[in-house]
Parts: C-alpha cells; structure tokens; sequence
C-alpha cells in the first residue's frame, strides 16, 4: 500500500493537471464561440456561391471543351488536401481525420501524394511514408483567405498541368459542439449540382457567362478550402473545450478517489501507531 | 526424567515446576496427561523459583494446576527416513492417516543447527517450472528459497500447488510439504491428488492447520525442515520442500510471545519476530552434497509489503514472486506482479543474455505503461503519442501472454493446464517486444501456453468472427 506521502503527491500533480485542463478548456470555450460563428456566418455564402455556379455551369455547359477546372479524368493520381490541427489535447479528433484519410488513400487505386495543413496531418502522413507535396501549419485559429489562397493554387495548377486528376479534401466537418465527423470528399474536377427545373432559369451574365464562370471556378475552390478550414478550426476548439472538460471531469474524480485512499491510509496509521502505544502500555503495566 | 508439576495455566502456556536439581533444558519436551490424552509441552524459559515456562503442542483445555509433567529429557522428535515417505504427520511427528505405525529406526530433534557459513553450497543452476512469468521474471534455483507473497485470495496455495504437480512430478528425489495454519481441506485434497498422480510414495506430508493450537503451528514448520534435512544430510539427495504458509508460523509465534511474557514489538509483533525467522529460514538452504529447494507461500496481511512480519521474510529469499490483487481483478491468472517481483539469479551470466533482455523488455513495456496510465485515465488513449499507443498496446498482449492455464485449476477454467518450457517462454516474449505479433488481437494472448498458441487462437477468433 501507497505511504500517505505518496498519495498526497499523486493528488498534488492531479490537482495540478486538473487545473491546466480546466484552464484550456475555458480558453477552447472562448475560442470555440468564435469560430463557430465565423464558419456558420461562411455557410450561406458558400452555398449561394455554388448556386451561382450550378447556373452558370448549366448555362455554359459546353460538351466538348469545358472549363478546365471542371474537367472530368480518369483519376490516375490524385491530391489529397488534409486539413488538421496544429496542436492535440482534442480528444482524438485529428486521430479520427488522419484515420477516414488513411483508409481513402488505402481504398482507392490511384497514387496519392498530400497537400496538409496542419501539423498533426503532416506528422501522420510523414510518418507512414506518404508523399507529401506541401506543408502549411500554423494558420492560427482565424485564418484569413490569404492563407489558404497558395494550397488552392498549387491544386489548381496542379489541377490544370494535368498533373493530377483529381483533388480531394479531408477535414473535420462542425456538425456540433460535440459531434465532428471527418468528411473526405471531392474538390477538383468541380462538380455542379444538377438544377432544379424551376431553377433552371436563364440569366444574361456580363460580358459573358465564359468569362465569368473562368473567373469563378478558381475562386470557388479557394473559398471551398477556405470553408473547409474555418470548419476544422472550429471543430477543432469544439472538440479541444469538451476534451478537455473531460480531462478536467476524470482528473477530479481521480483526486476523490485518491482522497479517500489517502485517508484510508492515514487512518491506518493512526490506528497501527495507537495499538502499539496501548499494547506497549498494557505489557508494560502488567 | 525429572518429574515435575504444573503451577499455572494461560491459556496455551504453561508454567511447571520441577526439582531444583532437574531443571529440564530450553526445548525439552515435557509430557503431561489431560483426561488420559498425552499432552505435549516444550520448555520455552525458565523464569526463575525453579518455574519453566512451556508452550502446549496441543489444547490445554482440562489441564489442572499440580498435574503430575515429566520431562522427556530431549527435545521433540520427529521420525525421519524412508518410513516416512508416503505418509502423513502432525507437528509431533505422529501418523495422522489412519494408517499403520510408522516404525522408524531414527528420530531427530525438531530444532537443529543451520548449515554453518563455510557448508553453504555457492553453485548456481536454474530449475524450470513451465510457469510462464515465473520462469522470464523470476527464475528459480536448485538449491534456492523462493517466496509466493500475495493477499488473501491472490493464489499463493494454488501457485505452490502448480508447482508441485510441474516440479513435483518430474523431480526424482523428495518432497516434503508443510502445511502451516493453512485449511484443513486444502491437506486432504492435496493427499488426493498426490494419491491419484503416483506422486505420494516419495512425498512425505507434515501439517498444522488452522485448526491447530498455536504452539502446533508454531513448530510445524520446523518438523517439516527437519524431514527435509534427513535427506539431505544422510543421503544427500535433493529435496523439494514446500511450505504453506510461513506467516501463519510469525502468527503462531505472535499469538504466544505475548503469553510467554514478551513485551509487543511494532505493530503488535513478538520481539523476537526476526531470530524466530531467522531459527527456521536459516535450516532451509543447501549445504553439503544434498539440497533443499523451498517454495514458500506468504500471506500479506492487508495487502502491505511493509508490515514488518513480511519484510523480516524478504531477506531470507533467493526469488520473490508477488502477487498482485489488481490483477486478480482483472481475471489475470496467475496474478504474478512482474514489476514487483524478483530473482537473484537474473543476470545475463547465469540465465543467458536473451532471457535477461526479454525479461527486462517486458518489465521496461510494463513500467512505461503503469506511467501512461494515469494520463490514460485523464486524457483518454487517444491523446498518447503513437509510439505510446504501440506500447499499451503490446503492454497489455504482455500482460495477457502471462497468463497462463494452470493444471491445478482445470476445474476453475475449465482449460486443460500448459507447462511452458523457459526457451519458448522466452522466445514468445521476445517476439512480442519486437513487434511480430503486433497484429493479432489481444484476447488471443490470453490463458494460452506458448505463443504459437496465441497465434493459433487469433486465427481461429478471425474465423469465428
């Protein structure tokens, strides 16, 4: 059995882990708030964006010579842009992004080389021997579209060289506070979303619908990866407060528990040294 | 022989006055009657008004002051030699079988001299035991004293059992077991057993239950030993001898010490708690051409290591198996502590170089997980390092791969027992510290001999599942 000084130090160091958990919790919590926000305020504009460019892509479809940036091959080898944290103590989610990656790069047939933003992605695929194209880390939890704008324009020239045929992207889509899912999915060739019929409305595009589409396409991308990372971001301090609130929940319980067997063994002690004075005394006196 | 009488009755000591001419000596055995039942005394002091004070080999319960005693002249003796064999006695040394008399030519003295400095036999040879985490952690030697600590209900008596039926068997010289305040029950199946496996003939059987006074169990042990001795002294051959439990013997001791007119030592303990240690500890070992290889089970009172009866033991061992209640709670059987247990003898010298790697590469995992686990318990598993992670992960195959069927427990399991040899022993715990069994699940390291059996059961899970 553990002395009472022994206990007393674990609970010491508990305490003291406790009180860092609690501190990034709080500090994730405020965070979180914000990067919640700014990746909700992103939706509506993303998605009025892709609208656009269903429009426009219906309008302009053009069977045989589409917009390079739309332009559908046979994916020999693809682009994987990964998007993680830079730091853990979020509980497993970069585990969970690098895990769904993995198993994408695994499942399909074609050579993968890797775009990452984030340390946690980079160490991963590095460690397992992936090739790894371009590294982007500290972003900092608000990222300007500055900072995504030189990943966008390595896959889209990647894209358009036909170096690769396709490009797809790894994050962790913010469903909830709690709940983050990775999503693996497509980003180059674009696909536009089929029309509606009573969408299907004919717009007069100035000067031309081409022109605008050609302007459009690698803004999109760029705004896809920019969204892509406001939502790791903001997964990311969602996922770091609650971990860390977990972290903070268990390291209590554990000083409860090692209270009690601290004063089990003080108790014992007491006891043994009472018994030995009293049974002492007793012979002693006899 | 020296008539005296009994001047006081405590319980199971007794004070007897003899003529001032015929003190009897210190361990004489003085004999009394008790309703026509013998009752044997052993001189313990001599307090002065030609008074010795005794300790009752038997229940003092009828014994009246003024009772005619007569000193034997010599100390209890017990029979010893090949009548012997086979049978079953008490502390006196008589047959508790229900058989014949046993007719010995010889009977020696229960309390003796240890082997002196100079006799001590110094070579060092390693004895296998097929017991997986015995064998990497802490291996026995021929010749050498080893210690099955645990608490209550840890399986110390089911280990020592094992190891009768491994070593036991295969042994060709003789057993000696002694049952010190351990359960009546558990000397009967042990007969049993013995019976049925052939191994009775060259066993011989000594015990002084729970259910004995303390004087009995306070000198069982030493007619163990003295058996033991008999034939390693006269035909110097080599014996196993196996007790359980020494630390009923301190109790037995701290039950009377008290009685006897000695003041308690720490934690209630008789003061003479380390010579009365040291009186049988230092009979069991191997000197001269015979040796006397000891299991010894030891009870942990509260499961604490530093009660002062369990750390007078320490000392006296060449390997110290620990048994550990968490992983009792855990199902991990048998429940062998490997970071706490030890063996002298593991030096690359004398066990090679292999097994001393392996041995240490697993305590090393072990260790390294025990440190993670408290971050385990606050951040979860998934915030270790990967590096980390591989080690919980081949941390806990380890732990599992060192459980292990026992024969003796088939009706626990219900899994027909595995003797591993240590080369395989080793071998496995090798592969696993490098890696090769990475891939199988955890479950199929657990209650398996050795590790092709693991690999064997991961494949017949994967074709189940």
């Amino acid at each position: 059995m553990p002395s009472v000084r022994e206990i007393r130090r674990r609970i010491r160091s508990v305490e003291n882990t406790a009180k860092i958990t609690k501190a990034m919790s709080m500090i994730a919590a405020s965070k979180m708030r914000r990067t919640q926000e700014t990746a909700l305020q992103g939706r509506p504009y993303s998605e009025r964006l892709r609208d656009l460019l269903s429009h426009l892509a219906a309008q302009e479809r053009d069977e045989d010579e589409p917009h390079p940036l739309l332009r559908r091959r046979e994916a020999r080898t693809v682009t994987m842009v990964l998007i993680t944290p830079d730091r853990g103590l979020t509980g497993g989610l970069h585990s969970k992004i690098n895990r769904a990656a993995a198993q994408f790069i695994v499942e399909q047939s074609a050579s993968t080389r890797l775009v990452t933003i984030g340390r946690k992605g980079r160490d991963f695929m590095a460690r397992t021997g992936q090739e790894v194209q371009a590294v982007f880390t500290d972003l900092g939890d608000r990222p300007s579209i500055l900072d995504v704008t030189p990943a966008a324009s390595i896959v889209i020239d990647d894209f358009t060289a036909e170096r690769v045929d396709a490009v797809y992207i790894a994050y962790a889509d913010f469903v909830s506070t709690t709940v983050q899912t990775p999503v693996v999915r497509p980003l180059l060739p674009v696909v536009p979303a089929d029309l509606r019929p009573e969408e299907a409305v004919g717009y007069i595009y100035e000067p031309t619908g081409e022109r605008v589409l050609s302007e459009l396409l690698p803004r999109f991308v760029e705004l896809e990866l920019y969204h892509a990372v406001l939502e790791s971001v903001a997964s990311e301090q969602s996922a770091r407060m609650v971990a860390m609130r977990n972290a903070t929940d268990n390291a209590n319980e554990m000083i409860v528990d090692l209270t009690l067997e601290m004063n089990k063994a003080r108790q014992e002690n007491i006891t043994t040294e009472l018994l030995d004075i009293v049974g002492g005394a007793a012979a002693v006196g006899a | 022989m020296a008539n005296g009488r009994v001047t006081q009755v405590i319980g199971t000591v007794v004070d007897v006055e003899f003529p001032p001419e015929e003190m009897p000596s210190i361990f004489n055995a003085v004999e009394t009657d008790v309703d026509g039942q013998k009752l044997v005394l052993e001189v313990e002091q001599h307090v002065g008004n030609n008074w010795v004070r005794c300790l009752a080999l038997g229940p003092t319960d009828g014994l009246k002051r003024g009772a005619e005693a007569l000193d034997t002249g010599r100390p209890i003796s017990v029979p010893v030699g090949d009548p012997t064999l086979g049978r079953l006695f008490n502390a006196l040394g008589d047959p508790i079988d229900n058989l014949e008399e046993v007719e010995s030519d010889e009977r020696w003295p229960i309390h003796r001299q240890p082997p002196s400095f100079d006799q001590q036999a110094t070579e060092v040879e390693m004895l296998e035991m097929g017991i997986k985490v015995m064998d990497l952690i802490a291996p026995f030697t021929r010749g050498g004293k080893v210690g099955a600590y645990g608490g209550a209900g840890t399986g110390k008596t089911v280990i020592i059992q094992e190891l009768i039926r491994n070593i036991g068997t295969e042994h060709e010289g003789v057993s000696v077991f002694a049952g010190v305040g351990e359960r009546s029950r558990e000397g009967n199946d042990l007969m049993n057993e013995m019976q049925e496996s052939g191994v009775l003939g060259s066993t011989v059987l000594v015990f002084g239950q729970m259910n004995e006074p303390p004087g009995i169990r306070a000198r069982v042990g030493m007619t163990g030993v003295t058996m033991a001795e008999y034939f390693k002294e006269t035909r110097e051959q080599d014996v196993l001898l196996f007790v359980d439990n020494i630390y009923r013997y301190i109790l037995a001791g701290m039950e009377v010490s008290a009685l006897l007119g000695r003041m308690p030592s720490a934690v209630g303990y008789q003061p003479t708690l380390s010579t009365e240690m040291g009186d049988l500890e230092e009979r069991i070992t191997s000197a001269g051409a015979g040796s006397i290889t000891s299991f010894q089970a030891i009870y942990v009172p509260a499961d604490d290591y530093t009660d002062p009866g369990i750390v007078t033991t320490f000392g006296h061992l060449d390997a110290v198996i620990s048994l550990d209640r968490a992983l009792v709670e855990q199902g991990l059987y048998p429940a062998v502590d490997p970071l706490a247990s030890s063996s002298r003898i593991l030096e690359p010298s004398i066990v090679g170089q292999d097994h001393y790697d392996a041995a240490r590469g697993v305590q090393q995992v072990l260790q390294r997980y025990r440190d993670l686990q408290d971050i385990i318990a606050i951040l979860g598993v998934e915030e270790l390092s990967d590096e980390d992670r591989q080690t919980v992960a081949r941390a806990r195959k380890i732990q599992r791969f060192l459980t292990q069927p026992f024969f003796v427990a088939e009706q626990f399991t219900g899994q027909e027992g595995r003797y591993v040899s240590v080369k395989d022993t080793v071998r496995g715990f090798q592969e696993i510290l490098a890696g090769k069994h990475d891939d199988l699940p955890e479950q199929a390291f657990y209650m398996v001999g050795g590790i092709e059996e693991a690999v064997e059961k991961a494949e017949r899970m994967r074709a189940e599942s």
